[in-house]
C-alpha cells in the first residue's frame, strides 16, 4: 500500500514533468544552433493552445486541430526568429534576450485582447476517466501527454540524425563557422531550429491544455519549471531533459506530500541552484571548449 | 461651418450639464475583465437591470421631483492598486451619490478608506471576505459610510460546517489556497467547527497555490486520512483542478466550500466532475417565485444569455440598487451623507429578488459589524452543482423560499 502511494505520487508528478521536458526541449533546439533561446517560449505555448481552441470552436475535428495548432507554432517560431533574433545574431549582440522577452509580452497582450483573460476548458476526445494500471490511477489524458512528448522528441532526433537537413543542423550546432565554410547556411539552419522549437511548444500547449485549461497565464508556471529543467539537464543534453523533467515532476509531487503542499516549488529551485553551483553546464551537458 | 459645429458643441455641453444636475449619480465598480469577471460582470449587469427598470418608470422620487439614475462604470480588474486609484477618483467627484460593487476583498481593503474619508456611501457587493467590515470595527470608527450587501464568509463557513454535520460526516479535510482569501477561509472554518461543538474532526489541512493544476498530493493525504468530505476555500480554476483530481483518484466524497464554487470558471472547468459540489448561495437561478422568474427572464433577454455567469452576484447587484434607491427616496436628496443616514434607518421594506429587505441596516456600532451587514443566515441557501448549473441542494430550502414569497 505504502509503496503504491509513492508510485502514484511519483507517476502523477512525472507525467506533468514530461510537459516541462518538452518545453525545455524547445529551448535546447534553438540553443544548439544559435546559442540563443526564446524567452517568450511560454507565450508560444499559450498562443498555440488558444489558437487550437479557436480551431476546435469552428468545429474542426481533433486530429486536424493538432497539426493546425502545430503549424501555427511553427509560424510563430519563424516570426520570433526573424523579428527578434536574426538581426541581433548578425551583429553578434545579445539583443535577442530583450527582443524575445518583448515579443513574449506582446503575445501575452494580444492573447488577452483576442481571447480574453478567462481560463477555459479545452475539449478533447481523449477520455479523462481514470484507468487502473498495476494498482495506480492514471488518466488516458495523462498518458497521451507522455506518448506525445516522447513521439515528437523521437521524431525530431531522428530527423536530426537521418536526413541531410538534420545533419546540417547538427553541423551548425557543433561549429557554426566551420559549417558555414562547408557551404551550410547558418541562417537557414537557425531558422529551421526556431521553427522546430515553435512546433514542440505548440504540441506542448495542445497536450497540456486539457489538464491545465487554456488562458493567457497558462504557461507562466510551466515555463519557469521548464527553464529549470533545461538548465539542470544542460542546454545541449538532448534526451537528458526527459530524465530531469520526470525527476523534477516526481520530486515536486513527493515533496508536497511529505513536506507539505507549501514546499512544492522548493525542490525545483534547490535543484537549479545545485546544478548551477556544481555542474554549470548541466547534469547531462558537455563542457564546451572554446578555442580562441 | 466651423461656427455651427462649435455652437452645437457648446449647446450640447450646456444641455449635458443641465441634464447632470437632474440625475442621481451612482458608480458601479468591479472586475469586468479577468478571472473574477463572471462575478463583476453579473453584478454590474444585474445592477443595470434594476437601474433600467427604475429609469423606465421615470426615476427615483427625490422630494418633489423624479430623478433618473446615471451610471459611472469602473473596471478594477480585480487588482488592488487599480481599485485604490478608482476609489480616489470617485471620492474626488463632488456630485456622486454613492458607489455599489467590488468583488475582491483585497480591492475593498485597498480602496474603501478613500470613500470613508470623504464620507461617500458605498454598498459592497458581492465581496464576502470578513476583513472588509472588521477593518472598521478594529479601527474603532464611530461613523461609517460603508455598507455590505453580501453573505459574509462567516455565514458561509457556518453553513459549510452545518452541511457536513447534517450529512452525519465525522472526518473532514480542509483544502484552501494560499491567498488571503483562502487562509482566512480556513480560519473561519476551523472557528466554526469549534463553535458548532467540535462534531467534525479535521484529519488533514492542505493548501495549494494559484495556478496549481496537479492536486494529487493534497488529495491523497485527504484520502489516506479517511476524510469523508472535503471542505474547500479557493477560487474557480484551482477548485476545478481539485474536482478533476478527485475523479482521477476515484474519491467520491462530497466537496463543500465557499460560494466561489458557483463561479462559471469552476463549473465549466470541472465539467461532470463538478456534479454534487455544494456551496452557500444567496440566489439560485430557478424561477420559484414570480419576482425571480421576471428577474431571470429579463436578465437572459437583456444580455442574450441562457445562463447568468454568477446568478447570486447579479441578484445582489439588482437588490443593492433597489435598497440604495429606497434610501435616496427617503433622504429626499442626492447628498451622499443624507443617503447614508437613510440607509441606516430604512423605514419602508424593499422588495428584492432575493428577499424583502426590512430595515437591513442600523446605526453603525463598532462593536458589532452586523449593523452594516444586510445578510443573515436566513437569506442564504445551500446550492449544488448539477450538469453545469447551480440548483438547490436541499428541497426544504426551496420550499421555504416559495412559502415566504407566497405570504
Amino acid at each position: 500500500m505504502y509503496t503504491l502511494l509513492i508510485v502514484q505520487l511519483a507517476v502523477s508528478g512525472a507525467l506533468m514533468g514530461m510537459v516541462y521536458a518538452l518545453i525545455a526541449y524547445g529551448f535546447q533546439l534553438t540553443f544548439a544552433t544559435s546559442k540563443s533561446i526564446n524567452f517568450g517560449q511560454g507565450e508560444l505555448v499559450m498562443l498555440s493552445a488558444l489558437f487550437s481552441l479557436t480551431l476546435i470552436d469552428t468545429g474542426l475535428p481533433y486530429w486536424l486541430v493538432v497539426p493546425g495548432g502545430m503549424l501555427f507554432g511553427v509560424v510563430l517560431g519563424l516570426f520570433v526568429e526573424r523579428a527578434g533574433v536574426r538581426l541581433a545574431l548578425e551583429q553578434k549582440s545579445e539583443g535577442w534576450i530583450l527582443l524575445t522577452i518583448i515579443l513574449g509580452l506582446l503575445g501575452f497582450s494580444a492573447a488577452e485582447n483576442i481571447w480574453g483573460r478567462d481560463d477555459r476548458p479545452f475539449p478533447t476526445p481523449i477520455p479523462s476517466d481514470p484507468v487502473h494500471i498495476f494498482g495506480i490511477d492514471v488518466t488516458p489524458l495523462e498518458l497521451s501527454v507522455a506518448i506525445g512528448v516522447l513521439a515528437v522528441m523521437g521524431l525530431v532526433e531522428l530527423f536530426k540524425r537521418k536526413t541531410l537537413l538534420g545533419k546540417a543542423f547538427e553541423a551548425v550546432s557543433a561549429d557554426r563557422d566551420a559549417a558555414q565554410l562547408m557551404g551550410i547556411s547558418a541562417t537557414r539552419t537557425i531558422q529551421l531550429s526556431y521553427g522546430l522549437s515553435g512546433l514542440v511548444a505548440a504540441l506542448a500547449g495542445i497536450l497540456v491544455a486539457p489538464i491545465t485549461t487554456v488562458g493567457p497565464t497558462m504557461a507562466s508556471v510551466l515555463i519557469l519549471k521548464a527553464f529549470s529543467v533545461a538548465v539542470v539537464a544542460g542546454l545541449d543534453s538532448g534526451f537528458g531533459v526527459v530524465l530531469i523533467g520526470l525527476f523534477l515532476g516526481a520530486l515536486e509531487s513527493l515533496t508536497s506530500f511529505y513536506l507539505g503542499s507549501g514546499w512544492r516549488e522548493a525542490p525545483g529551485l534547490v535543484l537549479l541552484i545545485l546544478a548551477l553551483a556544481v555542474r554549470p553546464n548541466g547534469v547531462f551537458g558537455k563542457a564546451s571548449i572554446r578555442k580562441v | 461651418m466651423n461656427k455651427t459645429i462649435l455652437a452645437a458643441l457648446t449647446m450640447g455641453l450646456f444641455s449635458l450639464q443641465a441634464y447632470a444636475a437632474d440625475t442621481v449619480k451612482i458608480a458601479l465598480t468591479g472586475p469586468f475583465t479577468g478571472g473574477s469577471a463572471p462575478m463583476g460582470v453579473s453584478m454590474r449587469d444585474g445592477a443595470k437591470l434594476a437601474i433600467d427598470e427604475i429609469n423606465r418608470a421615470g426615476g427615483i422620487q427625490v422630494g418633489a421631483r423624479k430623478m433618473k439614475i446615471e451610471v459611472i462604470e469602473r473596471d478594477d480588474e480585480a487588482k488592488n492598486e487599480r481599485g485604490a486609484l478608482i476609489a480616489q477618483e470617485l471620492a474626488s467627484m463632488d456630485d456622486l451619490s454613492g458607489v455599489i460593487g467590488t468583488v475582491n476583498t483585497g480591492v475593498v481593503l485597498a480602496g474603501d478608506k478613500y470613500f470613508q474619508e470623504k464620507g461617500l456611501t458605498k454598498i459592497i457587493t458581492p465581496a464576502a471576505g470578513s476583513a472588509s467590515m472588521t477593518q472598521w470595527s478594529k479601527a474603532g470608527v464611530k461613523d461609517l459610510s460603508i455598507f455590505r450587501f453580501s453573505a459574509d464568509d462567516g455565514i458561509q463557513a457556518s453553513m459549510v460546517v452545518e452541511e457536513a454535520i447534517n450529512r452525519r460526516l465525522n472526518k473532514v479535510a480542509i483544502l484552501h489556497d494560499s491567498t488571503n482569501y483562502g487562509v482566512s477561509g480556513r480560519d473561519d472554518l476551523l472557528n466554526q467547527i469549534k463553535s458548532q461543538g467540535n462534531k467534525l474532526q479535521v484529519v488533514a489541512t492542505e493548501k495549494f497555490n494559484i495556478g496549481d493544476k496537479d492536486m494529487t498530493a493534497q488529495l491523497l493525504k485527504a484520502k489516506l486520512s479517511g476524510a469523508q468530505a472535503i471542505l474547500i476555500w479557493g477560487i474557480g480554476p484551482e477548485m476545478a483542478a481539485v474536482s478533476n483530481g478527485m475523479a482521477k483518484l476515484s474519491m467520491k466524497v462530497p466537496l463543500i466550500g465557499g460560494w466561489t464554487l458557483s463561479m462559471s470558471n469552476y463549473i465549466d472547468n470541472a465539467g461532470k466532475n463538478g456534479n454534487g459540489t455544494m456551496m452557500p448561495q444567496t440566489f439560485i437561478e430557478d424561477p420559484i417565485t414570480p419576482k425571480a422568474r421576471s428577474f431571470i427572464d429579463s436578465y437572459h433577454k437583456a444580455y442574450g444569455v441562457t445562463r447568468i455567469p454568477s446568478p447570486m452576484s447579479a441578484a445582489q447587484g439588482y437588490d443593492a440598487v433597489y435598497v440604495f434607491a429606497a434610501a435616496v427616496k427617503q433622504a429626499k436628496s442626492t447628498d451622499t451623507h443624507k443617503i447614508k443616514d437613510a440607509l441606516e434607518d430604512l423605514k419602508e421594506p424593499v422588495k428584492g429578488v432575493i428577499a424583502t429587505w426590512k430595515h437591513p441596516y442600523s446605526k453603525w456600532d463598532p462593536a458589532n459589524e452586523q449593523t452594516h451587514e444586510a445578510f443573515r443566515r436566513a437569506q442564504a441557501v445551500m446550492g449544488m452543482v448539477q450538469d453545469g448549473r447551480v440548483v438547490f441542494a436541499n428541497k426544504t430550502d426551496r420550499q421555504r423560499l416559495m412559502k415566504s414569497a407566497g405570504k
